[in-house]
């Protein structure tokens, strides 16, 4: 089972009247893959947080189908004072689940098997990210948003891992709302790619990816993925002039 | 070599004025040098320990129920900003008022002494404690926040999970003031309060010898007092070492 999202109307204004995001629509077919892109401040990560319920909309309603959310936010958010383990298992703890078996197999799917009781200070910026993501998908949840979540990696650490979160969707069929301000890497994992642009954050173009939906590594060097990323940047481009 | 250097400061100190007051004849009345106190410490050393530990005993109880007091009022002042803006002036008079003022009313009111020495030192140690713990619970990482949040975590999971472990560094900085406020507190509660014969603290004796002019005995006091305040500041240190050592900056720039 897997969660669709609507949004009606949904808009944000800070108390400092900073109109975040405009009224925007948006429906999230349940089990697709979709990014938000756009450049800095445009309001990805209000509408995240919005679409998972952690800030209330100014307007609007935001309707999910589900509540079993994972978030993934732009910094690891990490308890320093916790394991790898304890971070990862937190929200099985919470619901009263004692048993780390699968925050165990978590951390080995994001590739920090044997970390387990390594404190976060000791985990390289990449690694702590990599926590962050085994304790967002440790509930199985139905619904995974992530806030740019491999920003701050190298390239080749975020190919395996973009690769890694294509082969966990494929088996699961989670929704994934994905941020990124990576045209390529928007392309290469979504179904869809929703292009933003800022003052104020809205909409301004639905692209749909036309490529094979396995999508092998090798797919990174076609001139397919690149015509998609070239028609994702136009779009971009045209939300900023606008702009 | 750095760390013996404090030492051999205070070594140069203390040969200098025993040379000054035995080369002027300074009356041990008036100036009695660094070996006369160390011979008075040896000669009543039973009873300036029994007197130690009697403050010790007022100074821990006072930090304990500091501690205890401190942090369920800091937690009950930040689960509301109304609660926070009604009852933190409180505490704030409570730190402002020099104790040696209300010690006269408490005196009145109490009639154990123990305990009119523990509410006086524990008046003296509690505001650190109330204000640092309240400082960290109320900055707590706003995405942390969210996190628990989004799991349905509720306030008692949220407290024991997330808001004492993150507080625990400031309220670790407040208990190191308070440890030595404690002391103070405890010292100038036996001062006023004026407790005398064999249950007095080591205060009570300073004042008795000094009335008697045994100034070395005074100073003996007065050494204790100082080496228990230095030892008390180097216990919390250590705690706080041992509690933050996994994850806290503090602790770590050490090793
Ligand atoms: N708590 C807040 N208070 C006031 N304004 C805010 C707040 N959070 C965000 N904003 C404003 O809302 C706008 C959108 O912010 P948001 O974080 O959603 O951008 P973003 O698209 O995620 O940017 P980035 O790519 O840099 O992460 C920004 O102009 C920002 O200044
Ligand atoms: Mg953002």
């Amino acid at each position: 089972m897997t969660a669709g999202v609507t949004l009606r109307g949904v808009g944000k204004t800070f108390a400092a009247g900073i109109e975040a995001v405009a009224p925007t629509d948006l429906t999230i077919a349940p089990g697709s893959f979709v990014s938000l892109v756009g450049p800095s401040g445009c309001g990805k990560s209000t509408l995240l947080r919005m679409i998972a319920g952690l800030a209330a909309p100014t307007i609007g309603t935001v309707e999910r189908t589900d509540d079993a959310v994972g978030f993934v936010f732009q910094s690891p958010t990490l308890m320093p004072w916790a394991t790898a383990l304890a971070n990862c298992a937190l929200p099985l703890r919470l619901a009263g689940n004692a048993d780390d078996a699968r925050a165990t197999e978590a951390l080995k799917r994001v590739g920090l098997g044997g970390f387990e009781s390594v404190y976060p200070h000791a985990l390289s910026g990449g690694m702590q990210m990599r926590v962050s993501i085994a304790r967002a998908i440790v509930t199985a949840p139905r619904l995974l948003l992530m806030d740019e979540p491999f920003a701050a990696l190298d390239e080749i650490t975020r190919f395996r891992l973009n690769d890694d979160l294509l082969a966990l969707w494929q088996q699961n069929r989670w929704t994934v709302v994905f941020v990124t301000h990576s045209i390529r890497e928007a392309v290469f994992l979504s179904e869809r790619v929703v292009v933003l642009a800022p003052r104020p954050g809205r909409i301004v173009a639905d692209v749909k990816i036309d490529l094979p939906s396995i999508r092998a590594p090798a797919m990174r060097l076609s001139h397919a993925f690149t015509d998609q990323c070239a028609r994702v940047n136009a779009a971009l481009s045209a939300g900023e002039d606008a702009a | 070599m750095m760390r013996a250097l404090p030492f051999a400061f205070g070594l140069l100190l203390l040969i200098l004025w025993e040379a000054v007051v035995r080369l002027n004849d300074v009356p041990p009345y008036i100036m009695p040098g660094p070996l006369a106190i160390l011979i008075a410490l040896k000669d009543n050393a039973p009873d300036l320990l029994a007197g130690l530990a009697v403050t010790l005993e007022v100074t821990f109880a006072a930090l304990i129920l500091a501690v205890v007091t401190g942090v369920l009022i800091a937690v009950l002042l930040a689960s509301s900003p109304a609660a926070e803006r009604t009852f933190f002036p409180y505490a704030v008079f409570l730190q402002v008022t020099p104790i040696v003022t209300v010690a006269p009313f408490i005196i009145i009111w109490v009639s154990n002494i123990f305990a009119v020495l523990l509410i006086l030192a524990w008046m003296a140690a509690i505001f650190p404690i109330i204000s640092n713990t309240l400082l960290g619970l109320k900055s707590v990482d706003g995405n942390l926040r969210a996190l628990f949040r989004l799991y349905g975590a509720n306030r008692w999971q949220t407290l024991i999970r997330l808001s004492l472990p993150a507080c625990l560094p400031y309220f670790l900085g407040g208990l190191r003031i308070s440890g030595g406020l404690a002391l103070i507190g405890t010292v100038v509660a036996e001062m006023v309060a004026g407790t005398s014969g064999t249950r007095s603290g080591l205060a009570g004796r300073l004042l008795e010898a000094s009335y008697r002019l045994e100034l070395a005995t005074a100073m003996a006091c007065f050494a204790l007092l100082s080496a228990s305040g230095l030892a008390i500041y180097a216990l919390m240190q250590m705690l706080s070492r041992r509690l933050l050592r996994h994850w806290h900056e503090s602790a770590r720039l050490e090793n």
